[in-house]
Parts: structure tokens; C-alpha cells; sequence
């Protein structure tokens, strides 16, 4: 259902597709920049950063944290939750499966589009294969897995504002904290040693970072598999901290107005 | 004047009421900003210069860029969500007072949780300018007030344009983000690191250059010519079309209703 309704907005997704090649081009050049001045010790060679930067694009509606419409937030804010809690299903899992079905909307509608331009885009601005056939498909795996984290992720805050009631404040500077540690706005190799170090500790890189580095081969195969078993464990989790803390929240939830 | 002072001020005073949200806000905000200089510190950790220019240089130009927009979006909310003013109906009541209408348009919001990042704008400008040892003199003086005077006038006639948009579609304009929030994004480094399209589009198209390059060229003593101090300046003659397409735009309006 929420997929089908997420396809109804066509032409804001192709106002965010334009907005997104525009972004994408300038973080682009800025790197291409970046690296024609040299630098020591850089993590990444240009190619692989800017297949890193598309891919980033072209599934960010999938592994953002944020959703585009918040309305879980809004149930909360304004008491709507209250007919969420009539109906008789588990609601962690009501809300999970929106969560993905909306994510898995607007990534269609964009993925397409990006993917098939900037594959054919000249040498240094395009998107690169993957290193090889079986990183494709260990990405394709740690990606699925990926995904199916984020969403938990993505549940989890509206949960959180449960007993704060606002988003504003501590849940905000959370997400903002979450979004640098997984690695949308800079890849994880360009961080500071010391904040890598951070960043490994916690789940928001093996959202995305992690498949894409294995991508470009980044990260090589026989090197991967800890990786995607501490994703799978993060997974899981996540899963029964956002399920038992509905439940716990639900119980002294109030419900803002009538 | 008198009466826009006074009516920030009655929008401060209301802002304070809810004084907690207002405190948290405003630390979330500061971090979100802090975000985007993130992304330039951990890139200047890897790389040594960007085209010739250092961090605090780059850090200079984004400073002066978050100066002009965040404080268009504490003083001039009113403009950035004109579209709300029109989709409400509260725009027919501006134009029934004898007053100039832009004017009403500012008075009629503002935002002071932004008022952090242009705090934290200042603060980088002034760490910025304190690390580059600028050999100082009346002209470069000049240039920097020009800089940020234009930085504010360049924003201001960009919302402008995509407020007298709203008159025709009634709703809000996503393609103006590549504006705004892309051209926050691309003029945070010094236009020249970009490629000759870029350079030429937002020279002569949308004048960034002439905010943030040239004067910055001047103001570093990369450049010597006097007409680079002063070309800000050309910034301010783009303000008179905007207004004009916003007053067109205002005679063709016609009320949704209220």
C-alpha cells in the first residue's frame, strides 16, 4: 500500500532526482579537485570515491535514516497514534514494514534513473563496475541487510519520541550524530583515525558504508565477512531494542489531544 | 524599519515562551551546522589544499556564505516560506495594510533558532581571518564588509525569485533548493575549484562568484586588481530584477481563499 501511494508523487521524485545529480556533480568535483592537489596518505583512489558518491545518491532514499513524510513522528506529536493502537497487529512490525515499503518506493522511483546516467557518463564523473562479479554479490547481500538496518534505525527514533513526546531536541541531535556516522555526508575513510575507531562501535556505517566499500572493493572480499556478521548482529539487536521499547513505552504512552 | 524591529521583536519574545524547546533547538542546530564543517575538516585531513586554497581560506568563503543565509532565514523567514503565506490566505491581508508589501512579508515570520548558525558563522569567520595573517588595509576591509553585505543580498533576491514563483503554482518550489541549499553547498569552496560551466553559470547566471570568488581573490591577496574589492557591488544590481519579477508576479495573484 505505502508503496503504491509513494509512487504517486512523480514529479517531486524527479525534482529530488535533479536536485540529486546537482549534489552529486558538485561533491564530485570538489573531490576531483581535492585530488588533483594531492594529499598524503588518502584512504580512496578517485575512481572509487566517486562510485562510492553516486551510489550513495542513487540509494539514498533507501539508506537515509530519515523518512521524506515523518509521519510516524506526527502520529506521536498528535495523538493519531491512538488509532494505530486499536487495531489488533503488533505494531513494531506495522510500522517496520511501512517504514520499508516507503523506502523501497522512492529508491525505485530514483535508482533507475541515476544509475542508467551516471553509468554513462564520461571517464572520471561516472559510475564504476564493481571490482568484481562475487564483491557484486556480496554487496547485493550486505546491501539487503543493510537496508533491513536503516529501517530499524528509522523506527526506532519515532519510538524514542514516544517518551520524549517532541522530535525536536535529544532524538534531533541523535539523528544528526547518526547521519555523519554512517557515512552519507563524508565516507567512513576520509573520517579522522580516532573517529573510525568511534564509528566501528556502533551500527550507522554498516548501513551503507559497508556495502559500498565492498563495492568498489574498498573493502576486499576475504576481508568482509566480520563486517557483515557485526551488520547481521546490529540487525537483530535493533530489532528487539525497538520492539521491547515500544512495548514498555506504549504502556505510559499519553496521547496528545483528542 | 521601526516596525520591523518590532515585530522580530514580538517574534523573539514568543519564540522564548517555550523556552526548553527553544534552548534544545537551538543546540541540535549548532550540530547540524556543525556538520558541514565536518566535511571540510576531515577532507582538508587528508588533502593538503584544494586548487591552491587552504582550510582556513575555504573556511573563510563558507563562513561568509552561512552569514548570508542564515541571516535571511532569521530575518527574512517571511520570504523562504512565502508559499505557506499564500496557501493559508494570509497574504490578502498583507496587501489590504497601507504598508510596502515586502516589508510586511519580513515582519510576518522569523526563525531565531537559526540565529545559532549565524553565530557559529561569525565564530568561524573570525577563526578563519585570525589563522590567515591577511596583511591588512582600509580596502580589504572593504571587501570583506562588501562580502558579507552581498552574501545577504544574494540570498534575499534568490528567495525573492522563488517566492514571486508562488504566485503562479501556489505551492512551494523544489528545483529552488539547487538554488539555495546547492548553492549554499557549491559556493562553500571557492568557485574556481569548480569546472568552467559551473564557473561561468554561477558568474553570470546566479552571480555566487562575485560573492565569495573574486573579492575572496582580492581579500587573500591572490589578486591585486581593486575592481576584484569591489565586485561584490554587482551582486546588489541583480537585487532590482528580482524585486521586479516579484512585483509582476504579485499583480498576477489572485487569492486561494480562506
Amino acid at each position: 500500500m505505502k508503496f503504491i501511494s509513494g509512487l504517486q508523487y512523480r514529479s517531486a521524485a524527479w525534482a529530488g532526482i535533479a536536485t540529486q545529480f546537482f549534489f552529486g556533480f558538485v561533491y564530485i568535483m570538489v573531490y576531483i579537485a581535492f585530488y588533483e592537489s594531492g594529499g598524503k596518505d588518502i584512504p580512496m583512489t578517485l575512481a572509487q570515491t566517486i562510485t562510492y558518491l553516486w551510489l550513495n545518491q542513487a540509494l539514498l532514499a533507501l539508506v537515509n535514516q530519515f523518512t521524506r513524510d515523518q509521519e510516524l513522528f506526527k502520529m506521536v506529536r498528535e495523538g493519531t497514534i491512538s488509532y494505530e493502537l486499536a487495531r489488533p497487529k503488533d505494531l513494531y512490525f506495522m510500522w517496520y514494514f511501512k517504514v520499508l515499503g516507503q523506502k523501497l518506493a522512492d529508491v525505485t522511483l530514483r535508482f533507475f534513473p541515476l544509475i542508467l546516467v551516471t553509468s554513462l557518463l564520461p571517464a572520471p564523473y561516472g559510475l564504476g563496475l564493481p571490482a568484481s562479479l562475487s564483491s557484486f554479490i556480496v554487496f547485493l547481500l550486505s546491501l539487503i541487510i543493510g537496508s533491513l538496518l536503516v529501517t530499524s534505525l528509522t523506527v526506532l527514533y519515532p519510538i524514542l519520541t514516544l517518551a520524549t513526546m517532541s522530535e525536536k531536541g535529544i532524538v534531533n541531535i541523535m539523528i544528526t550524530i547518526a547521519d555523519i556516522l554512517s557515512g552519507v555526508v563524508v565516507p567512513i575513510p576520509f573520517f579522522p583515525i580516532f573517529l573510525q575507531k568511534i564509528s566501528k562501535l556502533l551500527p550507522f556505517q554498516y548501513i551503507s558504508d559497508l556495502p559500498f566499500r565492498i563495492y568498489v572493493g574498498n573493502i576486499p572480499i576475504k576481508t568482509c565477512l566480520p563486517g557483515i556478521i557485526i551488520q547481521t548482529t546490529w540487525l537483530i539487536l535493533l530489532i528487539l531494542i525497538g520492539h521491547s521499547l515500544m512495548k514498555k513505552n506504549l504502556k505510559r504512552v499519553v496521547v496528545q489531544g483528542g | 524599519m521601526k516596525i520591523y524591529f518590532k515585530s522580530l521583536g514580538m517574534h523573539l519574545k514568543s519564540e522564548l515562551e517555550y523556552r526548553v524547546n527553544f534552548i534544545l533547538s537551538f543546540l541540535s542546530q549548532i550540530l547540524v551546522f556543525f556538520t558541514y564543517y565536518f566535511i571540510i575538516i576531515a577532507l582538508f585531513s587528508k588533502f593538503n589544499n584544494i586548487k591552491g586554497f587552504t582550510m582556513y581560506e575555504v573556511l573563510l568563503c563558507f563562513a561568509i556564505i552561512q552569514f548570508g543565509f542564515s541571516s535571511n532565514e532569521v530575518f527574512a523567514r517571511g520570504i523562504d516560506h512565502f508559499d505557506k503565506l499564500i496557501i493559508r490566505g494570509d497574504f490578502d491581508r498583507l496587501l489590504l495594510r497601507p504598508k510596502n508589501i515586502i516589508l510586511q512579508v519580513l515582519c510576518s515570520d522569523s526563525d531565531f533558532v537559526k540565529s545559532c548558525r549565524l553565530l557559529q558563522a561569525i565564530i568561524v569567520l573570525i577563526i578563519a581571518i585570525i589563522k590567515l595573517n591577511i596583511k591588512w588595509n582600509l580596502m580589504k576591509v572593504i571587501t570583506l564588509l562588501l562580502m558579507l553585505l552581498s552574501s545577504c543580498v544574494i540570498f534575499f533576491g534568490i528567495f525573492l525569485v522563488a517566492a514571486s514563483y508562488c504566485f503562479y503554482t501556489i505551492q512551494g518550489l523544489e528545483v529552488r533548493n539547487v538554488f539555495t541549499d546547492g548553492g549554499k553547498h557549491m559556493a562553500q569552496y571557492p568557485i574556481g575549484v569548480f569546472s568552467k560551466g559551473f564557473v561561468l553559470f554561477f558568474t553570470f547566471i546566479i552571480p555566487y562568484a562575485f560573492v565569495n570568488y573574486y573579492p575572496l581573490l582580492y581579500f587573500l591577496g591572490k589578486n591585486d586588481s581593486i575592481i576584484y574589492g569591489f565586485s561584490p557591488l554587482i551582486v546588489i544590481v541583480y537585487l532590482i530584477p528580482c524585486i521586479i519579477i516579484f512585483y509582476l508576479g504579485m499583480k498576477r495573484y489572485t487569492s486561494v481563499g480562506s
